[in-house]
Protein backbone atom coordinates (compact mmCIF):
# COMPACT_ATOMS: atom_id res chain seq x y z
CA UNK A 1 0.00 0.00 0.00
CA UNK A 2 1.32 3.51 0.35
CA UNK A 3 4.66 3.97 1.31
CA UNK A 4 6.14 7.06 2.99
CA UNK A 5 9.03 7.30 0.74
CA UNK A 6 8.59 8.17 -2.84
CA UNK A 7 9.80 5.37 -4.60
CA UNK A 8 12.01 6.05 -7.71
CA UNK A 9 9.13 5.13 -10.84
CA UNK A 10 6.98 7.67 -9.00
CA UNK A 11 9.48 10.28 -8.49
CA UNK A 12 10.03 9.99 -12.16
CA UNK A 13 6.25 10.55 -13.00
CA UNK A 14 6.12 13.05 -10.90
CA UNK A 15 8.77 14.91 -12.39
CA UNK A 16 7.42 14.34 -15.52
CA UNK A 17 3.87 14.87 -14.95
CA UNK A 18 5.65 18.78 -13.49
CA UNK A 19 7.26 19.23 -17.21
CA UNK A 20 4.05 18.76 -18.50
CA UNK A 21 3.92 15.05 -19.89
CA UNK A 22 0.27 14.38 -20.29
CA UNK A 23 1.42 10.52 -20.70
CA UNK A 24 3.18 10.57 -17.10
CA UNK A 25 -0.08 12.58 -15.61
CA UNK A 26 -2.15 9.74 -16.88
CA UNK A 27 -0.03 7.22 -15.50
CA UNK A 28 -0.43 8.83 -11.98
CA UNK A 29 -4.07 9.25 -12.24
CA UNK A 30 -4.44 5.41 -13.49
CA UNK A 31 -2.36 4.48 -10.60
CA UNK A 32 -4.08 6.09 -7.84
CA UNK A 33 -7.46 6.49 -8.88
CA UNK A 34 -9.57 3.41 -7.58
CA UNK A 35 -7.89 3.83 -4.39
CA UNK A 36 -8.99 7.97 -4.35
CA UNK A 37 -12.45 7.06 -5.75
CA UNK A 38 -12.92 4.59 -3.00
CA UNK A 39 -11.49 6.48 -0.19
CA UNK A 40 -13.58 9.51 -1.24
CA UNK A 41 -16.88 7.47 -1.39
CA UNK A 42 -16.74 5.78 1.65
CA UNK A 43 -16.09 9.41 3.32
CA UNK A 44 -19.28 11.15 1.49
CA UNK A 45 -21.33 8.06 0.72
CA UNK A 46 -22.48 8.77 -2.58
CA UNK A 47 -21.16 7.72 -5.89
CA UNK A 48 -21.90 10.99 -7.97
CA UNK A 49 -20.42 13.05 -5.42
CA UNK A 50 -17.29 10.92 -4.81
CA UNK A 51 -16.91 10.53 -8.74
CA UNK A 52 -16.69 14.53 -9.12
CA UNK A 53 -14.89 15.45 -6.23
CA UNK A 54 -12.28 13.29 -7.43
CA UNK A 55 -11.71 14.27 -10.62
CA UNK A 56 -11.78 17.62 -8.95
CA UNK A 57 -8.64 16.18 -6.11
CA UNK A 58 -6.74 15.00 -9.30
CA UNK A 59 -7.00 18.40 -10.89
CA UNK A 60 -5.96 20.31 -7.97
CA UNK A 61 -3.24 18.17 -7.49
CA UNK A 62 -1.92 18.34 -11.10
CA UNK A 63 -2.12 22.03 -11.25
CA UNK A 64 -0.90 22.53 -8.00
CA UNK A 65 2.25 20.22 -8.47
CA UNK A 66 4.75 22.88 -8.85
CA UNK A 67 4.17 23.59 -5.17
CA UNK A 68 4.70 19.63 -4.75
CA UNK A 69 8.38 19.76 -2.54
CA UNK A 70 9.02 15.75 -2.26
CA UNK A 71 8.95 16.16 1.19
CA UNK A 72 6.00 13.21 1.57
CA UNK A 73 5.08 11.06 -1.04
CA UNK A 74 3.60 11.54 -4.09
CA UNK A 75 0.48 9.58 -2.58
CA UNK A 76 0.39 11.41 0.77
CA UNK A 77 0.19 14.11 -0.87
CA UNK A 78 -2.73 13.26 -2.97
CA UNK A 79 -4.88 12.26 -0.04
CA UNK A 80 -4.23 15.17 1.60
CA UNK A 81 -5.49 17.24 -1.56
CA UNK A 82 -8.63 14.57 -1.79
CA UNK A 83 -9.63 14.01 2.05
CA UNK A 84 -9.52 18.07 2.37
CA UNK A 85 -11.47 18.23 -0.40
CA UNK A 86 -14.09 15.80 0.87
CA UNK A 87 -14.17 17.27 4.13
CA UNK A 88 -14.92 20.61 3.12
CA UNK A 89 -17.59 19.72 0.46
CA UNK A 90 -18.91 17.35 3.04
CA UNK A 91 -19.13 20.23 5.63
CA UNK A 92 -20.68 22.84 2.91
CA UNK A 93 -23.44 20.04 2.28
CA UNK A 94 -23.99 18.90 5.32
CA UNK A 95 -27.53 17.12 5.69
CA UNK A 96 -29.01 16.22 9.02
CA UNK A 97 -29.49 12.75 8.52
CA UNK A 98 -32.68 11.14 10.23
CA UNK A 99 -33.40 7.92 8.11
CA UNK A 100 -33.59 4.80 10.72
CA UNK A 101 -31.07 2.43 9.46
CA UNK A 102 -32.94 -0.64 11.29
CA UNK A 103 -34.61 -0.74 7.83
CA UNK A 104 -31.33 -1.44 5.98
CA UNK A 105 -31.30 -5.25 6.84
CA UNK A 106 -33.61 -8.23 6.85
CA UNK A 107 -33.87 -10.61 10.45
CA UNK A 108 -31.39 -12.91 9.31
CA UNK A 109 -28.92 -10.50 8.02
CA UNK A 110 -29.00 -8.92 11.22
CA UNK A 111 -29.07 -12.20 13.51
CA UNK A 112 -26.10 -13.38 11.68
CA UNK A 113 -24.31 -9.37 11.83
CA UNK A 114 -24.91 -9.76 15.37
CA UNK A 115 -23.44 -13.62 16.13
CA UNK A 116 -20.41 -12.20 14.40
CA UNK A 117 -20.23 -8.85 16.35
CA UNK A 118 -21.24 -10.29 19.95
CA UNK A 119 -20.02 -14.19 19.67
CA UNK A 120 -18.08 -14.49 16.88
CA UNK A 121 -19.48 -17.23 15.77
CA UNK A 122 -20.98 -16.55 12.84
CA UNK A 123 -19.58 -16.35 9.07
CA UNK A 124 -16.05 -14.75 8.10
CA UNK A 125 -16.44 -10.97 7.76
CA UNK A 126 -15.27 -11.25 4.10
CA UNK A 127 -18.54 -13.47 3.74
CA UNK A 128 -20.90 -11.15 5.73
CA UNK A 129 -19.40 -8.15 4.29
CA UNK A 130 -20.04 -9.28 0.66
CA UNK A 131 -23.87 -9.05 1.62
CA UNK A 132 -25.04 -5.71 -0.28
CA UNK A 133 -27.21 -4.92 2.96
CA UNK A 134 -24.63 -5.35 5.36
CA UNK A 135 -21.82 -3.47 3.37
CA UNK A 136 -24.79 -0.72 2.95
CA UNK A 137 -25.67 -0.52 6.61
CA UNK A 138 -21.28 0.02 7.41
CA UNK A 139 -21.74 2.81 5.08
CA UNK A 140 -24.75 4.32 6.29
CA UNK A 141 -22.94 3.75 9.74
CA UNK A 142 -19.70 5.69 8.80
CA UNK A 143 -21.81 8.66 7.48
CA UNK A 144 -23.27 9.15 11.01
CA UNK A 145 -19.73 9.32 12.14
CA UNK A 146 -18.01 12.76 12.63
CA UNK A 147 -16.25 14.13 9.69
CA UNK A 148 -12.74 13.57 11.48
CA UNK A 149 -13.48 10.57 12.80
CA UNK A 150 -14.79 9.13 9.90
CA UNK A 151 -11.69 10.48 8.04
CA UNK A 152 -9.31 8.83 10.26
CA UNK A 153 -11.33 5.37 10.68
CA UNK A 154 -11.26 4.98 6.55
CA UNK A 155 -7.64 5.88 5.70
CA UNK A 156 -6.80 3.23 8.39
CA UNK A 157 -9.44 0.00 8.03
CA UNK A 158 -9.92 0.76 4.24
CA UNK A 159 -7.20 2.72 3.00
CA UNK A 160 -5.06 0.97 5.29
CA UNK A 161 -2.58 4.06 6.21
CA UNK A 162 -0.62 3.55 9.25
CA UNK A 163 -1.02 6.28 11.32
CA UNK A 164 2.36 8.37 10.68
CA UNK A 165 0.55 8.74 7.09
CA UNK A 166 -2.84 9.56 8.49
CA UNK A 167 -1.03 12.25 10.76
CA UNK A 168 0.59 13.53 7.69
CA UNK A 169 -2.20 13.13 5.30
CA UNK A 170 -4.79 15.22 7.79
CA UNK A 171 -1.99 17.19 9.09
CA UNK A 172 -2.36 16.31 12.78
CA UNK A 173 -0.74 14.59 15.58
CA UNK A 174 -0.37 11.05 16.39
CA UNK A 175 -1.85 10.99 19.60
CA UNK A 176 -4.82 12.82 17.54
CA UNK A 177 -5.08 10.28 15.18
CA UNK A 178 -5.14 7.53 18.21
CA UNK A 179 -7.71 9.09 19.84
CA UNK A 180 -9.85 9.58 16.86
CA UNK A 181 -9.04 5.78 15.77
CA UNK A 182 -10.62 4.67 19.17
CA UNK A 183 -13.25 7.44 19.65
CA UNK A 184 -14.57 6.41 15.72
CA UNK A 185 -14.32 2.86 16.25
CA UNK A 186 -16.51 2.42 19.42
CA UNK A 187 -18.82 5.06 17.50
CA UNK A 188 -19.21 2.97 14.90
CA UNK A 189 -19.79 -0.29 16.74
CA UNK A 190 -22.33 0.87 18.93
CA UNK A 191 -24.36 3.08 15.70
CA UNK A 192 -24.15 -0.66 14.23
CA UNK A 193 -24.29 -2.52 17.66
CA UNK A 194 -27.61 -0.65 18.01
CA UNK A 195 -29.32 -1.13 14.72
CA UNK A 196 -28.84 -4.46 14.96
CA UNK A 197 -30.09 -5.42 19.01
CA UNK B 1 -13.19 7.33 32.36
CA UNK B 2 -9.99 8.47 31.37
CA UNK B 3 -8.20 4.87 31.82
CA UNK B 4 -11.19 3.33 29.72
CA UNK B 5 -10.25 5.45 26.96
CA UNK B 6 -6.96 5.36 27.26
CA UNK B 7 -7.16 1.17 27.52
CA UNK B 8 -9.47 1.86 23.96
CA UNK B 9 -6.39 3.73 22.41
CA UNK B 10 -4.25 0.98 23.43
CA UNK B 11 -6.25 -1.65 21.97
CA UNK B 12 -6.53 0.16 19.01
CA UNK B 13 -3.02 0.67 18.57
CA UNK B 14 -2.09 -2.56 19.23
CA UNK B 15 -4.88 -4.35 16.93
CA UNK B 16 -3.18 -1.77 14.19
CA UNK B 17 0.30 -2.87 15.29
CA UNK B 18 1.59 0.55 16.17
CA UNK B 19 2.84 -0.04 19.47
CA UNK B 20 6.66 -0.93 20.01
CA UNK B 21 7.24 -4.78 21.08
CA UNK B 22 7.57 -3.95 25.27
CA UNK B 23 3.94 -1.72 25.20
CA UNK B 24 2.53 -4.48 22.48
CA UNK B 25 3.78 -7.62 25.21
CA UNK B 26 2.04 -5.83 27.91
CA UNK B 27 -1.21 -5.27 26.15
CA UNK B 28 -1.28 -8.81 25.00
CA UNK B 29 -0.87 -9.74 28.76
CA UNK B 30 -3.44 -7.81 29.62
CA UNK B 31 -6.23 -10.00 27.65
CA UNK B 32 -4.74 -12.64 28.03
CA UNK B 33 -5.15 -11.87 31.85
CA UNK B 34 -8.08 -9.40 31.84
CA UNK B 35 -11.80 -10.92 30.65
CA UNK B 36 -13.42 -7.18 30.13
CA UNK B 37 -9.79 -6.34 28.27
CA UNK B 38 -10.21 -9.64 26.25
CA UNK B 39 -13.83 -9.21 24.95
CA UNK B 40 -13.34 -5.39 24.31
CA UNK B 41 -10.22 -6.41 21.97
CA UNK B 42 -12.37 -9.34 20.43
CA UNK B 43 -15.38 -6.59 19.86
CA UNK B 44 -12.98 -3.79 18.24
CA UNK B 45 -10.89 -6.66 16.13
CA UNK B 46 -14.43 -7.99 14.66
CA UNK B 47 -15.63 -4.84 13.95
CA UNK B 48 -12.08 -3.70 12.44
CA UNK B 49 -11.86 -6.55 10.32
CA UNK B 50 -15.61 -6.09 9.15
CA UNK B 51 -14.77 -2.82 7.94
CA UNK B 52 -11.54 -3.75 6.11
CA UNK B 53 -13.78 -6.42 4.53
CA UNK B 54 -15.83 -4.11 2.72
CA UNK B 55 -15.15 -4.42 -1.08
CA UNK B 56 -13.32 -1.74 -2.49
CA UNK B 57 -14.69 0.43 -5.13
CA UNK B 58 -13.40 1.33 -8.90
CA UNK B 59 -13.23 4.67 -10.15
CA UNK B 60 -16.11 4.92 -12.67
CA UNK B 61 -15.62 4.04 -16.48
CA UNK B 62 -13.42 6.75 -18.33
CA UNK B 63 -12.88 8.45 -14.83
CA UNK B 64 -8.77 9.26 -16.71
CA UNK B 65 -9.90 10.93 -19.84
CA UNK B 66 -12.50 12.73 -17.88
CA UNK B 67 -9.45 14.14 -15.57
CA UNK B 68 -7.04 14.56 -18.54
CA UNK B 69 -9.66 16.43 -20.19
CA UNK B 70 -10.79 18.63 -17.44
CA UNK B 71 -7.16 19.77 -16.81
CA UNK B 72 -6.48 19.69 -21.09
CA UNK B 73 -9.78 22.23 -20.55
CA UNK B 74 -8.66 24.00 -17.59
CA UNK B 75 -4.47 25.02 -19.39
CA UNK B 76 -6.19 26.40 -22.42
CA UNK B 77 -8.40 28.53 -20.58
CA UNK B 78 -5.41 29.41 -18.29
CA UNK B 79 -3.42 30.02 -22.20
CA UNK B 80 -6.58 32.79 -23.09
CA UNK B 81 -6.37 34.14 -19.39
CA UNK B 82 -10.05 33.89 -19.56
CA UNK B 83 -10.91 32.88 -16.25
CA UNK B 84 -7.09 33.47 -14.95
CA UNK B 85 -8.02 35.85 -11.69
CA UNK B 86 -4.66 37.66 -12.30
CA UNK B 87 -4.32 40.93 -10.20
CA UNK B 88 -6.07 42.62 -12.69
CA UNK B 89 -9.02 40.77 -12.51
CA UNK B 90 -9.11 40.76 -8.61
CA UNK B 91 -9.19 44.31 -8.35
CA UNK B 92 -11.28 44.86 -11.43
CA UNK B 93 -13.69 42.61 -8.59
CA UNK B 94 -13.24 44.74 -6.07
CA UNK B 95 -13.76 47.97 -7.56
CA UNK B 96 -17.00 46.15 -9.27
CA UNK B 97 -18.03 45.41 -5.34
CA UNK B 98 -17.37 49.11 -4.74
CA UNK B 99 -19.11 50.76 -7.14
CA UNK B 100 -22.68 48.25 -6.40
CA UNK B 101 -22.42 48.94 -2.72
CA UNK B 102 -21.50 53.08 -3.71
CA UNK B 103 -24.78 52.55 -6.17
CA UNK B 104 -27.06 50.54 -3.57
CA UNK B 105 -26.31 53.30 -0.68
CA UNK B 106 -27.44 56.00 -3.29
CA UNK B 107 -30.20 54.45 -4.05
CA UNK B 108 -31.17 53.68 -0.19
CA UNK B 109 -30.38 57.67 0.24
CA UNK B 110 -32.60 58.57 -2.71
CA UNK B 111 -35.30 56.43 -1.40
CA UNK B 112 -34.82 57.69 2.27
CA UNK B 113 -35.16 61.37 1.19
CA UNK B 114 -38.31 60.65 -1.04
CA UNK B 115 -39.85 58.48 1.88
CA UNK B 116 -38.91 61.31 4.56
CA UNK B 117 -40.09 64.29 2.20
CA UNK B 118 -43.86 62.77 1.48
CA UNK B 119 -44.05 61.73 5.47
CA UNK B 120 -42.27 63.79 7.26
CA UNK B 121 -43.55 67.61 7.79
CA UNK B 122 -40.63 70.05 7.01
CA UNK B 123 -40.95 71.58 10.83
CA UNK B 124 -40.18 68.33 11.64
CA UNK B 125 -37.08 67.79 9.77
CA UNK B 126 -35.64 71.33 10.56
CA UNK B 127 -36.27 70.77 14.21
CA UNK B 128 -34.12 67.48 13.93
CA UNK B 129 -31.57 69.17 11.58
CA UNK B 130 -31.04 72.15 14.53
CA UNK B 131 -30.97 69.52 16.85
CA UNK B 132 -28.54 67.25 14.87
CA UNK B 133 -26.20 70.39 14.15
CA UNK B 134 -26.85 71.66 17.54
CA UNK B 135 -27.83 75.40 16.24
CA UNK B 136 -30.23 77.88 16.74
CA UNK B 137 -34.07 77.41 15.33
CA UNK B 138 -35.02 80.30 13.32
CA UNK B 139 -37.96 81.94 15.14
CA UNK B 140 -41.50 81.09 13.55
CA UNK B 141 -42.64 83.28 10.87
CA UNK B 142 -46.49 83.79 11.59
CA UNK B 143 -47.30 86.55 8.62
CA UNK B 144 -45.79 86.62 5.20
CA UNK B 145 -43.51 89.31 4.35
CA UNK B 146 -45.78 92.70 2.95
CA UNK B 147 -45.29 92.48 -0.84
CA UNK B 148 -44.01 95.75 -0.65
CA UNK B 149 -40.89 94.83 1.87
CA UNK B 150 -40.54 91.68 -0.72
CA UNK B 151 -37.43 91.52 -3.27
CA UNK B 152 -38.26 92.59 -6.92
CA UNK B 153 -37.59 89.82 -8.44
CA UNK B 154 -39.58 87.74 -6.42
CA UNK B 155 -43.04 89.68 -7.72
CA UNK B 156 -42.78 88.82 -11.75
CA UNK B 157 -46.42 89.86 -12.84
CA UNK B 158 -46.92 90.41 -16.34
CA UNK B 159 -49.00 93.41 -17.31
CA UNK B 160 -52.51 92.00 -17.58
CA UNK B 161 -54.21 92.61 -20.69
CA UNK B 162 -57.52 92.29 -19.77
CA UNK B 163 -60.71 93.70 -21.73
CA UNK B 164 -61.42 97.77 -22.42
CA UNK B 165 -63.72 98.13 -19.50
CA UNK B 166 -64.76 101.68 -19.08
CA UNK B 167 -63.82 103.04 -15.65
CA UNK B 168 -66.35 103.75 -13.02
CA UNK B 169 -65.78 104.83 -10.01
CA UNK B 170 -67.84 107.01 -6.73
CA UNK B 171 -65.90 109.05 -4.55
CA UNK B 172 -67.75 109.74 -1.89
CA UNK B 173 -65.70 112.81 0.56
CA UNK B 174 -67.53 113.47 4.46
CA UNK B 175 -66.50 117.01 5.17
CA UNK B 176 -67.12 119.71 8.01
CA UNK B 177 -66.38 122.26 5.46
CA UNK B 178 -68.70 120.73 2.33
CA UNK B 179 -68.64 124.77 0.53
CA UNK B 180 -64.98 124.73 0.31
CA UNK B 181 -64.85 121.16 -0.53
CA UNK B 182 -67.43 121.71 -3.90
CA UNK B 183 -65.30 125.65 -4.24
CA UNK B 184 -62.04 122.94 -4.70
CA UNK B 185 -63.52 120.65 -6.91
CA UNK B 186 -65.19 123.06 -9.09
CA UNK B 187 -61.71 124.68 -9.42
CA UNK B 188 -59.71 121.57 -9.85
CA UNK B 189 -62.66 120.79 -12.79
CA UNK B 190 -61.73 124.19 -14.66
CA UNK B 191 -57.95 123.28 -13.89
CA UNK B 192 -58.53 120.08 -15.95
CA UNK B 193 -61.49 121.37 -18.72
CA UNK B 194 -63.33 118.93 -17.06
CA UNK B 195 -66.11 121.52 -16.55
CA UNK B 196 -67.94 121.19 -19.98
CA UNK B 197 -67.71 117.24 -19.50
CA UNK B 198 -69.61 117.48 -16.03
CA UNK B 199 -72.75 115.46 -16.90
CA UNK B 200 -74.78 116.12 -13.97
CA UNK B 201 -74.33 118.27 -10.64
CA UNK B 202 -76.50 117.77 -7.88
CA UNK B 203 -76.63 120.04 -5.44
CA UNK B 204 -78.71 119.55 -2.14
CA UNK B 205 -78.54 120.69 1.65
CA UNK B 206 -75.73 119.34 2.77
CA UNK B 207 -74.37 117.01 -0.41
CA UNK B 208 -72.90 118.21 -3.71
CA UNK B 209 -72.67 115.49 -6.75
CA UNK B 210 -70.56 116.05 -9.94
CA UNK B 211 -70.96 113.31 -12.42
CA UNK B 212 -68.45 113.00 -15.03
CA UNK B 213 -68.37 111.81 -18.64
CA UNK B 214 -64.06 111.51 -20.17
CA UNK B 215 -61.48 109.27 -20.40
CA UNK B 216 -59.72 107.98 -17.73
CA UNK B 217 -56.84 110.37 -18.15
CA UNK B 218 -58.40 112.87 -17.72
CA UNK B 219 -59.65 111.35 -13.99
CA UNK B 220 -56.18 111.06 -13.50
CA UNK B 221 -55.30 114.53 -14.08
CA UNK B 222 -58.49 115.69 -11.58
CA UNK B 223 -57.57 113.07 -8.91
CA UNK B 224 -53.99 114.87 -9.21
CA UNK B 225 -55.62 118.08 -8.60
CA UNK B 226 -58.09 117.00 -5.93
CA UNK B 227 -55.23 116.24 -3.60
CA UNK B 228 -55.94 119.51 -1.57
CA UNK B 229 -59.25 118.38 -0.79
CA UNK B 230 -58.36 115.08 1.11
CA UNK B 231 -56.80 117.40 3.95
CA UNK B 232 -60.41 118.85 4.38
CA UNK B 233 -62.12 116.00 4.78
CA UNK B 234 -62.66 113.58 7.68
CA UNK B 235 -63.71 110.09 5.70
CA UNK B 236 -63.55 109.31 1.77
CA UNK B 237 -64.54 106.34 0.02
CA UNK B 238 -64.19 104.93 -3.37
CA UNK B 239 -66.25 102.60 -5.08
CA UNK B 240 -64.83 100.95 -8.34
CA UNK B 241 -67.28 99.47 -10.95
CA UNK B 242 -66.98 96.16 -11.93
CA UNK B 243 -68.08 94.24 -15.08
CA UNK B 244 -71.20 93.33 -13.20
CA UNK B 245 -73.97 96.19 -13.54
CA UNK B 246 -74.51 97.59 -10.09
CA UNK B 247 -71.51 95.89 -8.19
CA UNK B 248 -68.64 97.67 -6.71
CA UNK B 249 -65.62 97.20 -4.85
CA UNK B 250 -65.84 99.79 -2.18
CA UNK B 251 -62.38 101.03 -0.38
CA UNK B 252 -63.00 102.75 2.82
CA UNK B 253 -60.63 105.25 3.99
CA UNK B 254 -59.45 105.55 0.62
CA UNK B 255 -56.46 108.16 0.45
CA UNK B 256 -55.59 110.62 -2.41
CA UNK B 257 -53.08 108.25 -3.84
CA UNK B 258 -54.53 105.32 -3.49
CA UNK B 259 -57.69 106.51 -6.01
CA UNK B 260 -54.97 107.99 -7.89
CA UNK B 261 -53.29 104.52 -8.24
CA UNK B 262 -56.55 102.87 -9.24
CA UNK B 263 -57.24 105.28 -11.49
CA UNK B 264 -53.81 105.22 -13.28
CA UNK B 265 -54.37 101.47 -13.85
CA UNK B 266 -54.20 100.78 -17.63
CA UNK B 267 -56.24 97.95 -17.70
CA UNK B 268 -59.42 96.36 -15.89
CA UNK B 269 -57.96 93.61 -14.43
CA UNK B 270 -55.15 95.57 -12.98
CA UNK B 271 -57.50 98.13 -11.68
CA UNK B 272 -59.96 95.59 -10.21
CA UNK B 273 -57.29 93.88 -7.82
CA UNK B 274 -55.54 96.99 -7.12
CA UNK B 275 -59.00 97.82 -5.76
CA UNK B 276 -59.26 94.43 -3.66
CA UNK B 277 -55.93 94.65 -2.24
CA UNK B 278 -56.38 98.77 -1.44
CA UNK B 279 -59.48 97.52 0.28
CA UNK B 280 -58.55 94.59 1.98
CA UNK B 281 -55.19 96.74 3.28
CA UNK B 282 -57.49 99.54 4.65
CA UNK B 283 -59.93 96.99 6.32
CA UNK B 284 -56.91 95.41 7.98
CA UNK B 285 -55.71 98.61 9.09
CA UNK B 286 -58.98 99.33 11.01
CA UNK B 287 -58.98 95.79 12.57
CA UNK B 288 -55.61 95.19 12.70
CA UNK B 289 -54.56 91.67 14.86
CA UNK B 290 -51.32 93.92 15.88
CA UNK B 291 -53.45 96.83 16.75
CA UNK B 292 -55.41 94.70 19.28
CA UNK B 293 -52.20 93.06 20.52
CA UNK B 294 -51.08 96.79 21.34
CA UNK B 295 -54.04 98.06 22.98
CA UNK B 296 -54.05 95.02 25.27
CA UNK B 297 -50.85 96.09 25.99
CA UNK B 298 -52.05 99.76 26.65
CA UNK B 299 -49.52 100.95 24.01
CA UNK B 300 -50.83 103.47 21.54
CA UNK B 301 -50.63 102.02 17.81
CA UNK B 302 -52.00 105.17 16.31
CA UNK B 303 -48.24 105.71 15.26
CA UNK B 304 -48.21 102.19 14.13
CA UNK B 305 -51.51 102.04 11.60
CA UNK B 306 -53.35 104.88 11.06
CA UNK B 307 -57.28 104.43 11.42
CA UNK B 308 -58.00 106.32 8.17
CA UNK B 309 -55.89 107.66 6.10
CA UNK B 310 -54.49 111.27 7.28
CA UNK B 311 -52.92 113.86 4.95
CA UNK B 312 -50.91 116.53 6.26
CA UNK B 313 -49.95 118.22 3.07
CA UNK B 314 -50.11 117.57 -0.47
CA UNK B 315 -48.93 114.90 -1.83
CA UNK B 316 -46.54 114.76 -4.80
CA UNK B 317 -48.40 112.98 -7.39
CA UNK B 318 -46.79 112.32 -10.85
CA UNK B 319 -48.86 114.36 -13.53
CA UNK B 320 -50.38 111.66 -16.43
CA UNK B 321 -49.38 112.01 -19.44
CA UNK B 322 -52.87 113.85 -21.06
CA UNK B 323 -51.92 112.91 -24.79
CA UNK B 324 -52.12 109.01 -24.07
CA UNK B 325 -55.68 107.72 -25.23
CA UNK B 326 -57.30 105.58 -23.08
CA UNK B 327 -60.66 103.99 -22.06
CA UNK B 328 -63.72 105.91 -21.64
CA UNK B 329 -64.75 106.93 -17.34
CA UNK B 330 -67.51 107.57 -15.66
CA UNK B 331 -66.44 109.51 -12.54
CA UNK B 332 -68.82 110.49 -9.71
CA UNK B 333 -67.88 112.70 -7.10
CA UNK B 334 -70.32 113.30 -4.01
CA UNK B 335 -69.14 115.85 -0.86
CA UNK B 336 -71.09 115.27 1.77
CA UNK B 337 -70.99 117.89 4.90
CA UNK B 338 -70.92 115.73 7.87
CA UNK B 339 -72.62 118.87 9.93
Amino acid sequence: MGSGNITIDEAALVAQAMAGNMAAVEKLILKYQDRIYNTILKLCGNDADAAELAQDSFVKAIQGLKDFRAQSSFYTWLFRIAVNNTLNFCKKSSRLNFESLHREVDEETGSQLKDYLVDGNSLEPSELAAKKEVSSLILKALEKLDPQQRAVVVLRDIEQMSYNEIAETLDIEIGTVKSRIARGRKNLRDIIEAVIS
Amino acid sequence: MKDIEQLEELLNSYIDGELDERKSNEVKRLIDNDKNARLAFESLHRCRKLLGSLRPSAAPEGFCESVTRDLERNILLADTEVYQHSKKGKRRLIYRHFITAAAMIALVAALSYVVLDIFVPKSARQKFADNVLNRKPKPQVLFEQPFAQAPEQDIVVAAPKGPSVPLVAKLTLITDSPVEADWLIGKALMNTALFDKTSAVDRKTGSVKYVLSCDRNSIVSLIGELNFIWPKCSDATLQIGTEQQGKFITINNVSARQTLDICKADNYNHRLRMASDIAMINQIAVTDVLQNYLAKQNADSDFIVPNKPVLTSSEKIEKPLSDNVSEPANFTITIIGKN
